[in-house]
Order: C-alpha cells, then sequence, then structure tokens
C-alpha cells in the first residue's frame, strides 16, 4: 500500500481520523448530555413507529355500527340485512321504523350508516320490477364511508344476481345460457401490494420514513441552536476550529448522525414491518442501498438548514408543521401524478419524498434498484449537492466567527486606548 | 414580540403558508385523471370500445397501451400506473359465441386512494359494458323493454354521502390538517413567549410589570396571540368555507366560535405544559409531540372508535378532537348545536388547566430555580 511508502502522507491520514474521531466522540457525548436531543434523536424513533402501528393495528374498520330502516318488513328484506349483518365490516345495532328515527341515531353518532329498505321492496322483486335500497354513509371519515357502502354494495349486488337469473328463468332463457347471461363478461379485479387495502399498509411506510427524516432535521436543528445560542458570537462553529478543519468537523457530524441513525434504520425498516406485519416484500440489501444515500443527504439538507437555527427551540417551533406538509408532497395519499409542477419540484428537493417513493417501491410493490434509480439517482445528487451547501455553510459560520473574534481584539485595544486617554 | 423573526413566522407566517400550500395543493378536490395502462391482447372492435369508454371517466387517464402483463407489472412497480386492465386475446369472439369471456384489472392499493378511486371507475365501466350486452341478448330473445330493466338490474343500490355528496377528498383533509397545523401552533407560541421568560431570566420583571399577579402576566401575554390565532383561523374557515366552497351546513358563526374554543384552549394546554416544567425547551418539545398526535386523535383519517380500547378516552384531551367534533355535527350534517354542547363545554373546560399551575409557574419566576437549558 502507498501508505507505507510515504510516511508524511500516512501521518496526515492518521491525524485527519483522530480529528475525525474526536469529533464524532465529542457530538456524541454532547447529544447524549442534553435532555431534548435524547427525546429527539433516541426517545422520537424508537416510540413513534410504536405507537402509531398500535394506533392504525386495525388495518381496517371492524363491525361498524349502521341501523336498518326496513319498511319492507319482508323474507327478502329481510335475508338482504342478515346478509349485510354477517360482514366482517358492518354490523347493523338498531332497527328502526322510520329514516327520521334512523337519523336521530345517527346525530347522537350511535350508527356511522343507514340502510332504507322501502315498502315496495318485496312486492317489486315478486313483479319482476327494479327497486332500490337507499345507502346513508358517514364521511366525516373517508374510511367509514368506504367501508360502509363497499359491504352494503357487495349484498345488493349477490342477491341482485340471485333475482337475475330466477327472472331469466322466468322469461324462459334456462340453464347454463342464464347463468352466462346474468354475467356475460366476468370481471376479475385483482388488488395488489395491499391485498386487504388495510390503512397501516398504506400509511405506515410513508410516515416511517417521514419519522426517521423529520426526528434527524429536528434533532439537528436542535443541536445546532443549541451551538449556536451558547456560543459568545452567536455563530454554529468555535472560533477555535481552524478554516481547514472545516471539512472533518462535518464528516466527524454526519458519521455520527450517521452511524445512529443506520441502527435506527434497521429498527423501524427491517423490525418494524415485520412485527406489525406491514409490507415487506423489498430486498433487505435493496433497502440498505437506497437508505445510505436517503440518510446521507437527509443528513446535510439538515446540517445546511441548522446553520440558520438562532436559538435551541427554532427548529421545532418553525419545522415541526412541515411534517403534515411533507407526508402530502410524498405522494403516497394524494398521488404524485396529481401534484402540480410547481410543488412537484418543491417536493424533490426534500429529500424525504425520494426517500418514501424508493422505499414503498422497494418495500410494498417489491421493485429492485433498477425500478427505482429516479429515486436512487435523485437522493444521490442530493447527497452532494447538500453536502457542498454545508461546507459552504460552515465555512461561513467559521469566517463570521473568525470576524467577530478580530473585531471584538480590536474592540478591546481601543477600550484600553480609551482608558489611558481617558 | 417583534424583536425576533421567530414571533412573525410561526404565527403569521406558518398559517399563510400552510393556507396556500394546501389550498393550491387540493385545488382539484379530487385526483382526477390518474395514469392507468390498458393490456389489450384482443384488438377488436369491442376491446376497442371498452378501452374508449373508460378513458371518459373522471379518474382514469390512459397513459400506455401495453402489449403484455410483465410489462404492466413493471410499469406498476415504477409507479407510472396505479391499475392497468387485461383483455384477454379471442375476447370479442368468445363474447359472442357465449364463452363469457373475463376481464381482470389490476390496481395498486399501496397507494390506497388512487387505488380505490380508479377501481371504482373500472367497475363501474365494466357493469355498463355487461348491461349493454345483456340488453342486446334480451332484446333478441323478444324479451319486453318495459321487463328488461328489472331483469338487468333487480336492485339499485342508492347511495348518499351524508353532508359531502361531492366525496371531495379536500373536505376530508383539510377540515382537520389546517385546525390541526393551528392548534400546534397555537401550543407552542404559548410555551415559547413564556418560556422565554424563564430562560432569558426576565421572569421576574415580567411578574413586576403586572403587579405580581400571574394571572395578569399571563393574560397580558397571550392575549395578543389569542387574538391573532383566532383571525388566522377565521381567514382559514373563510377560506374553506367561502372561497373553496366546502359543505357547509349551518351557519358560518358556529366554525367562528368553535376556532375561536380550539385558539383558547390550546393556549390552556400551552400554559400547561411550560407550568409543569418552567423549561423552555422541555415545554417546546411536548407541545410539538402533543400538536402532532392531535391531528390522529382528531378521528379524521382513522376512526377513533376503530383504534385500540382506551384510546377513546385519551383522544378527549386533546382539543382538536372536540372541534372535530362541532365541525361533523355543524358544518357536515348541520344538526342542531345541542348535539355539540357537550363538545363546547369540554372545550371550555380546558381553561381550567392553567390554575392548577399559576403558583408553580409564579413560584418559578421568582425564584427562577430552572435549569435554563
Amino acid at each position: 500500500m502507498k501508505i507505507i511508502h510515504k510516511p508524511t502522507s500516512a501521518n496526515k491520514v492518521i491525524s485527519i481520523a483522530k480529528d475525525i474521531l474526536a469529533v464524532v466522540k465529542n457530538e456524541f457525548r454532547t447529544m447524549f448530555k442534553d435532555r431534548g436531543v435524547v427525546i429527539m434523536l433516541v426517545l422520537a424513533p424508537l416510540a413513534y413507529p410504536l405507537l402509531y402501528c398500535s394506533l392504525y393495528k386495525n388495518e381496517t374498520l371492524i363491525d361498524v355500527p349502521v341501523a336498518s330502516v326496513d319498511c319492507s318488513r319482508s323474507k327478502e328484506s329481510r335475508e338482504l340485512l342478515r346478509h349485510i349483518d354477517a360482514t366482517q365490516n358492518v354490523q347493523i345495532i338498531s332497527r328502526y321504523g322510520t329514516l327520521a328515527e334512523a337519523k336521530q341515531a345517527y346525530n347522537k353518532k350511535k350508527v356511522h350508516g343507514v340502510i332504507y329498505i322501502p315498502a315496495d321492496f318485496s312486492k317489486k322483486i315478486i313483479s319482476g320490477d327494479q327497486t332500490t335500497v337507499s345507502v346513508y354513509a358517514d364521511i366525516s371519515s373517508f374510511m367509514y364511508y368506504r367501508i360502509i357502502n363497499q359491504a352494503c354494495s357487495n349484498c345488493i349486488m349477490a342477491m341482485g344476481n340471485q333475482i337475475q337469473v330466477e327472472r331469466l328463468n322466468a322469461n324462459g332463457i334456462t340453464g347454463e345460457s342464464a347463468t352466462i347471461l346474468s354475467n356475460p363478461i366476468p370481471f376479475e379485479g385483482v388488488v395488489l401490494y395491499n391485498e386487504g387495502a388495510g390503512f397501516a399498509s398504506f400509511l405506515m411506510p410513508a410516515v416511517l420514513i417521514l419519522i426517521l427524516f423529520q426526528t434527524l432535521f429536528l434533532g439537528i436543528g436542535i443541536i445546532a441552536g443549541t451551538s449556536r445560542g451558547e456560543n459568545r458570537f452567536h455563530v454554529l462553529v468555535s472560533s477555535s476550529v481552524q478554516r481547514g478543519e472545516t471539512f472533518r468537523v462535518i464528516i466527524g457530524k454526519s458519521i455520527c448522525y450517521f452511524t445512529l441513525y443506520a441502527s435506527w434504520s434497521f429498527f423501524i425498516l427491517m423490525l418494524i414491518p415485520r412485527v406489525f406485519n406491514l409490507p415487506h416484500i423489498g430486498i433487505p440489501f435493496d433497502i440498505l442501498m437506497l437508505l445510505i444515500p436517503f440518510l446521507l443527504a437527509s443528513i446535510f439538507f439538515s446540517m445546511t438548514i441548522s446553520v440558520f437555527m438562532p436559538h435551541r427551540e427554532t427548529s421545532m417551533i418553525v419545522f415541526m408543521f412541515m411534517s403534515l406538509i411533507l407526508l402530502f408532497l410524498s405522494g403516497v395519499s394524494w398521488p404524485q401524478s396529481n401534484i402540480n409542477g410547481f410543488w412537484k419540484v418543491f417536493a424533490w428537493l426534500i429529500p424525504s419524498t425520494n426517500g418514501i417513493q424508493g422505499y414503498i417501491k422497494i418495500n410494498s410493490l417489491g421493485a429492485d434498484l433498477r425500478h427505482i434509480s429516479f429515486e436512487y439517482i435523485s437522493l444521490w445528487v442530493e447527497t452532494a449537492v447538500y453536502f457542498a451547501t454545508t461546507c459552504w455553510a460552515y465555512y461561513w459560520q467559521i469566517n463570521k466567527s473568525k470576524n467577530k473574534s478580530d473585531m471584538q481584539e480590536e474592540n478591546q485595544e481601543d477600550d484600553s486606548i480609551e482608558a489611558v486617554l481617558g | 414580540m417583534t424583536g425576533r423573526p421567530v414571533y412573525f413566522i410561526s404565527t403569521i407566517l406558518i398559517m399563510s403558508f400552510s393556507y396556500v400550500f394546501f389550498l393550491t395543493f387540493f385545488n382539484e378536490g379530487q385526483p382526477n385523471k390518474m395514469p392507468i395502462a390498458v393490456v389489450d391482447l384482443d384488438h377488436s372492435s369491442v376491446s376497442r370500445q371498452f378501452t374508449r369508454n373508460l378513458e371518459v371517466m373522471q379518474h382514469c387517464h390512459i397513459v400506455m397501451r401495453l402489449n403484455s402483463h410483465k410489462e404492466a407489472r413493471e410499469e406498476m412497480q415504477l409507479g407510472n400506473i396505479y391499475a392497468f386492465v387485461e383483455i384477454k386475446r379471442n375476447f370479442a369472439k368468445d363474447a359472442v359465441s357465449n364463452l363469457r369471456p373475463s376481464i381482470t384489472f389490476y390496481v395498486n392499493d399501496a397507494y390506497l386512494i388512487a387505488g380505490s378511486l380508479i377501481s371504482k371507475d373500472i367497475t363501474y365501466i365494466s357493469a355498463v359494458t355487461s348491461i349493454g350486452m345483456q340488453q342486446k341478448v334480451l332484446r333478441a330473445k323478444g324479451v319486453e323493454e318495459n321487463r328488461i330493466k328489472g331483469i338487468i338490474q333487480p336492485i339499485v343500490t342508492d347511495s348518499h354521502l351524508i353532508g359531502n355528496p361531492w366525496a371531495n377528498y379536500g373536505t376530508y383533509l383539510l377540515n382537520v390538517i389546517l385546525p390541526g397545523i393551528l392548534q400546534l401552533m397555537v401550543l407552542m407560541m404559548t410555551v415559547f413567549p413564556i418560556g422565554v421568560e424563564y430562560k432569558e431570566r426576565t421572569s421576574r420583571e415580567w411578574l413586576k410589570s403586572s403587579g405580581n399577579s400571574m394571572f395578569a402576566a399571563l393574560t397580558g401575554k397571550l392575549l395578543p396571540y389569542t387574538f391573532i390565532f383566532t383571525i388566522l383561523g377565521i381567514i382559514g374557515n373563510m377560506l374553506l368555507f367561502r372561497y373553496m366552497h366546502y359543505p357547509l351546513n349551518s351557519g358560518i358563526g358556529w366554525m367562528f366560535l368553535a376556532t375561536f374554543l380550539l385558539v383558547l384552549s390550546s393556549q390552556a394546554v400551552g400554559i400547561l405544559f411550560i407550568g409543569i416544567t418552567p423549561v423552555l425547551r422541555d415545554g417546546v418539545t411536548f407541545s410539538g409531540l402533543f400538536g402532532m398526535l392531535g391531528v390522529t386523535f382528531a378521528g379524521s383519517t382513522f376512526p377513533i372508535e376503530q383504534m385500540p380500547a382506551g384510546t377513546r378516552i385519551f383522544s378527549n384531551f386533546f382539543p382538536i378532537h372536540h372541534y372535530f367534533n362541532i365541525y361533523v355535527n355543524q358544518a357536515l350534517n348541520g344538526i342542531g348545536m345541542q348535539y355539540s354542547l357537550l363538545s363546547v363545554i369540554a372545550l371550555l373546560s380546558f381553561s381550567i388547566l392553567p390554575f392548577f399551575v399559576f403558583i408553580r409557574l409564579k413560584k418559578a419566576a421568582i425564584n427562577q430555580n430552572f435549569p435554563i437549558k
């Protein structure tokens, strides 16, 4: 190896490594001494995934209470209601004589939906006419409406098909041809990647990545804000750091954050999905490959912004609300195809967007690295760009600190001269 | 209040940014024309007709015509399409000869909203196609025209969405997210201005300037924020209900009242937090975590009732939970105010909280015995 033949450069490498190691150690020490930082960088990434996963563990709604208003009171209407009641998602908990009574129960939030069967329901079924069943669904949550509607229309359709075959028979179309005609084009819907249409399986992967990103971002903001707030000259890096050593400080700090968050990532992205049965069909190696640029880009992005945090509280106060905005920008709930141009560019600039999309594609959709080349390359580009901005921002801070300390020395001299003259 | 930029940023700037962001982000109301693909292996007039029908649906936009299942599945993994329809070879021929050819569609529910909206459209189109076919056959068999309807679709589902007839996605979200951000910022900007007095060791002067009365000191400190955040919240209400015309089935005054109560109760919770530990950094951390959880516990995204036992009781500790109840009862359902009375009382009763920490705050202000870092 070259280093052996060139002792001077070897010494230099060792001294750089020693410096970096000292920064890493120092950073870890400040981190774990500070209660606020420990909450943000240790407690939050451990507790939040557990909390949210347990809150959403039901995935779908089970036995949503609904009321029925059966004005027909017939064999047919009772059969239909029995079928609806038997579904997993809906439970008929009360029966009323009029729609007004049912509405009362709905207003009191005892039920989240009402199924109304008109008086002529069975008469029309017997006479061969078309009849109607009305379903009223609570729309205060997207889930109620979707689940109630789905359960009811499935049961109604099944009953309808049965009646259809009987009516075809009555019209002289019998046997196989009646079955065929009742469903001429069998339609098969296949749900992929989230077979149960579960809420947690859909939202949690994005939330997990966002927890990593936001805690890292806010944590770094707190650390930087603290050192600026406590620094004599109100700058981030103390003036004892030589200009040439900026690089070492940045590398040292990022190694510290990276090692910490590599372990959290293992916990959040590998263990949590398995424990809570969220989608986890991705190849661990691919997730790892995505994770490296994601964490680096997030670290340098956070370090760049953190320079502008004058106090330790600032980043929390000013950026906490961004969690919600970043969730929508990631294009998971509101599809990415429908995000307009400006916000798409804005979203791209923040590492969480590409991190979330990349992770979902690998871990939920079973894509491999070449499928997510856009997200992967974007994250490396972001890593490079934000590394450059971090260096620039740190240089700027160190220069400012130097100038300020120089100026103060001059001022002190002036003061002493004035004192002598005075 | 004008000294540090953080005061301006975390009141007016953040709220304005949130309004602009969410209103421009959700201006479509529902995600329309989402990309899907068609794998047409039949290339017949029937399959082309089916594709054309699909094209006019609200949520779908056919961006690709592919030649194999594998290709389509890869496009789905790439995230370029949210669903694809596969029409098998000899589809038209089999349909004519009564062999019941099937159509299969694949939808990506990892993006649940996109997936469920698209699958609704495709299901509808396929039902229409089936019905068209049945009509043709029944007419050919000489079934009377007035009987056909009853045969094809014996029972019709007539679905009503109570209060939000257009199932507008923005309505669900913005009515909880914008108040969610409001209460988060109120919490922060209650804890911060108070906590900063303790951190900078100016708490004695602060207390003295209000005649040694903690009540007067806190009121004087927080009243400007009550005012600013209420105005900002009301601007939010106006934007949602007047500018965006989201469903409002009650007087808008009830929403103004609810917004005012949300601000007030969040301030009360904020005082409690900074009272428990008059240390700025902890106060900010608590209120940040609490404020973010509030959005979940409002109960809009996933119903509280369906969460683990105990969550229902726990959710009552979040002012925004009661705000959301009032919103559902008044704006969405338009029912009598008596149904929301309990929520109003709950919001009002949050104002008891500060009284538990008055003495503690006063002692801390005088003794200054808490760490500043």
